[in-house]
């Protein structure tokens, strides 16, 4: 998912940088700051998740998690995914610090889409309805991600079809296996620390 | 139930994997190096992947004019034949967002090649050989540059991958930033909040 130093044109550089400078603005804005240190222990997941390859096949993938880390933080998934991707830059030479802001957009936007769109789903009162939720929210942030990154790609002059298809059909395995997780997260999550992913009510859900 | 589904879900993830090109989130790696006057390169994945067979190869010199259009084998490797002693650059797409710009300096190619502008071909054919070759001996020393860069290859990979491997240090290191970076945020919360409590005493006591 890292686009690397030298594929985007150079406006579609400046917007990703904006817009990354805009969601990170917001997301400390809204951020419980209570809550600091899960939106750190969650930024420290994704930094790690991207270096760890699960071995399938001949080939491998590895976790993106920004279906979980939008679940939980909302807006602060901004901060956070931009901290760890800087640290990915400096630490491991993904992606690139010149493609810093696109690749912030790509992965957290996505995460926040989720939010919205999933994160009423999660507190439904069936296990089985939420972990369905969790499920389409992890695989769904992917499937955006991919989405935006043929469409970074698109701006910067390749045919976005060809790229979109590429992207996407390589990340089938990643979408499954992301599905997966996000959704035994949120199972686990549910029963634990019902709080982190803001479910207050006090339904009893064993 | 639920075990069953997520054995479905590997159990499609692993048979997608083998139909699948593999242009994950890896970083791009390769390298270009001289034989002779024939420069052989190589691009992949960081992973351990190659390039897919027919990868498209730029091969443009300094200013960015064209020197020619190669293609890779099934190995990811691709032979391009230098016709002046010039910088060359090499630009793959891996697609994807997944680009590498190569170089091969001008100084590694032979210097009976035409170009180059340190000195001119007569005065360093002075310099490097005094005297005159024969046949036999331009035949020799090509076949010891052919031989020593066939020993010296796998250490080229070698190192090439050990370059890409962050190493235990760089996956603390980033952790250790992240929850530092949390402390900070929670120390200057935790002064801004002793800051209103303080000023609300003082209004009290005024």
């Amino acid at each position: 998912m890292h686009i690397v130093d030298g594929a985007l044109a150079v406006p579609v550089l400046a917007v990703g940088a904006a817009l990354t400078v805009a969601g990170v603005a917001l997301g400390l804005k809204r951020m419980d700051y209570d809550h600091l240190p899960q939106v750190g222990v969650l930024s420290a997941a994704f930094f790690i998740a991207s270096y760890i390859h699960l071995p399938i096949g001949f080939s491998s993938v590895h976790l993106i998690l920004n279906g979980l880390i939008g679940l939980a933080l909302g807006w602060a998934a901004f901060p956070a995914l931009l901290v760890a991707l800087f640290l990915q830059a400096v630490f491991f030479g993904f992606g690139g610090f010149l493609v810093l802001g696109v690749n912030a957009v790509n992965i957290a936007l996505p995460a926040v889409m989720v939010y919205y769109l999933c994160g009423h789903g999660i507190s439904a009162s069936s296990p089985r309805v939420a972990a369905i939720w969790g499920a389409i929210g992890g695989a769904g942030s992917i499937v955006l991600t991919t989405i935006m990154v043929a469409f970074s790609l698109m701006l910067s002059g390749e045919a976005f079809l060809l790229a979109a298809k590429a992207t996407f059909v390589a990340h089938i395995p990643v979408m499954i296996v992301e599905g997966g997780v996000t959704a035994a997260a949120v199972l686990l999550l549910r029963k634990v620390k019902p709080e982190f992913l803001h479910i207050k009510d006090e339904t009893d859900y064993a | 139930m639920h075990k069953g589904l997520w054995l479905k879900g590997w159990l499609i993830t692993a048979l997608l994997s083998f139909s699948v090109p593999s242009a994950l989130a890896h970083n791009v790696v390769g390298g270009v190096y001289a034989i002779g006057n024939q420069i052989e390169g190589e691009v992949g994945f960081s992973n351990g992947d190659m390039a897919a067979e027919g990868t498209q190869i730029t091969v443009t010199d300094r200013q960015g004019n064209t020197l020619g259009l190669v293609a890779t084998d099934s190995e990811g490797l691709f032979v391009f034949t230098a016709a002046q002693r010039i910088d060359h650059q090499f630009f793959a797409n891996l697609s994807s967002g997944h680009v590498l710009e190569m170089v091969l300096p001008a100084d590694e190619l032979p210097d009976d090649l035409p170009g180059g502008d340190a000195l001119p071909s007569e005065a360093k054919r002075a310099i490097s050989t005094p005297l005159a070759y024969s046949g036999d001996q331009i035949a020799l020393q090509q076949m010891i540059e052919k031989a020593v860069a066939k020993q010296v290859k796998p250490l080229r990979k070698e190192i090439a991958e050990y370059k890409e491997k962050a190493s235990l240090q760089d996956i603390i290191g980033g952790i250790g930033y992240i929850f530092g970076l949390c402390g900070i945020g929670i120390w200057w919360r935790q002064r801004q909040l002793e800051k209103q409590q303080s000023s609300i005493a003082k209004q009290g006591q005024g």
